[in-house]
């Protein structure tokens, strides 16, 4: 036994007792050592005195009352979230809630198809009373530059006003 | 990554409480009266040198295993059933602690500390510890009682739960929330406690008298 296996030897009487082998180990090293006996002698004490520890008193009927708990546990209801509790209490039947879901979603679809249409028609208005504005007759003339310094200018003024509908109808 | 965890069925499952915990996941009461029949002791012995109060200690150790019913819904076995047990026990004792703390007068118990390294009573006068020539068992069984229930808590359930070699010190690091070493560290710090504390009885070999009369 070294220095490293004595300290292992104390390490293990937190756990347990040593084995008659361990000991007799623990003892020839001791021999060669006795200043280390003192805390030999503390450390296997205190684990015999701790193995003196009573088992806590626990009653007879521990476990029926735990288990008369868990089925009342059992049994309780089990609460719904707020959202299924209100849907259970405006529609009691499983069929009018369907319907009336499915009438919702028809009448949601069909409200953002209609403001699609009116932004697409809105979108089309605009493009086309800027296309007037800048005057554009061919987009293949603004290819070449000595062309668009031809093409007729417009009213900044109206124009800007073409702009700023078109952006706030976007 | 990209792996799915693979969750342990009762077949495959190497602990055996986890099975049986499993089982009660699936609403088997059989299988949950299993575990509290076997984990009864091992969860009183904790619970009691917390609560020294029997009928308190009582109450607690059953809601221990009460919210361990409630909670087989989200149980999962990712550790042994025991750290998880345990781990319940220890916090429901620390929130009991904390509870009189802000309510001294609900116990008649000196409120214990929350700080980790503060001891929970102050440290009994060794001179009460002065053994007579001849001390009775139950007498000696009281003076260790009153040793370990003074400890800081997490030293006493670090050396409650070290006891024994159910619970190795991974284990007991996961109940406590702490590293290995600082499992050892406090291990360590009680058992210096307790040998200073219990050294009259070391000194006169008090446990020897008790041990030559066993056939052990």
């Amino acid at each position: 036994m070294n220095e490293a296996e004595f300290h292992e030897s104390l390490e293990a009487n937190w756990r347990r007792r040593l084995s008659p082998a361990e000991e007799a180990k623990v003892h020839a090293w001791l021999a060669k050592h006795p200043e280390r006996r003192a805390e030999w002698e503390a450390e296997s004490g205190l684990g015999h005195l701790l193995d003196q520890l009573p088992d806590a008193p626990v009653p007879s009927n521990f476990t029926a009352r735990v288990l008369q708990a868990a089925r009342r546990e059992a049994a309780r209801p089990v609460p719904r979230p707020f959202l299924a509790e209100l849907w259970q209490r405006l529609f009691p039947r499983p069929a009018a809630g369907v319907a009336w879901a499915v009438v919702m979603l028809c009448l949601s679809g069909l409200a953002i198809q209609q403001s699609r249409q009116n932004a697409r028609e809105q979108r089309a208005a605009g493009l086309a009373a800027l296309g007037r504005a800048a005057g554009l007759s061919d987009p293949n003339l603004l290819a070449d530059f000595d062309a668009i310094r031809h093409l007729p200018q417009p009213d900044d003024e109206e124009l800007f006003v073409v702009l700023t509908h078109n952006v706030a109808t976007q | 990554m990209g792996f799915a965890r693979l969750t342990p069925t009762m077949a495959t499952c190497p602990d055996p409480d986890a099975a049986l915990m499993l089982r009660v996941k699936d609403g088997d009461f059989a299988a949950f009266e299993d575990l509290v029949n076997k984990y009864k002791q091992p969860v009183m012995n904790l619970v009691y040198r917390t609560l020294p109060d029997a009928t308190e200690a009582e109450d607690l150790a059953q809601h221990v295993f009460l919210q361990v019913f409630k909670s087989a819904g989200r149980y999962e076995v990712s550790a042994k059933f025991s750290t998880w047990l345990f781990t319940i026990a220890r916090n429901l004792c620390l929130n009991e602690i904390r509870r009189r703390s802000r309510h001294p007068a609900d116990s008649l118990d000196e409120p214990a500390s929350e700080e980790d390294d503060q001891p929970r009573r102050q440290p009994p006068d060794l001179k009460t510890f002065a053994p007579p020539e001849s001390l009775l068992q139950g007498e000696l069984e009281e003076k260790i009682e009153e040793a370990v229930a003074s400890l800081p808590e997490n030293q006493r359930t670090a050396i409650l739960l070290c006891r024994g070699e159910e619970h190795s010190y991974e284990e007991i690091a996961e109940v406590l929330g702490v590293s290995v070493s600082a499992t050892k560290s406090l291990i360590h710090r009680g058992r210096e406690t307790l040998k200073q504390l219990l050294k009259p009885y070391l000194r006169t070999g008090a446990w020897k008298e008790k041990q030559a009369g066993n056939f052990d």
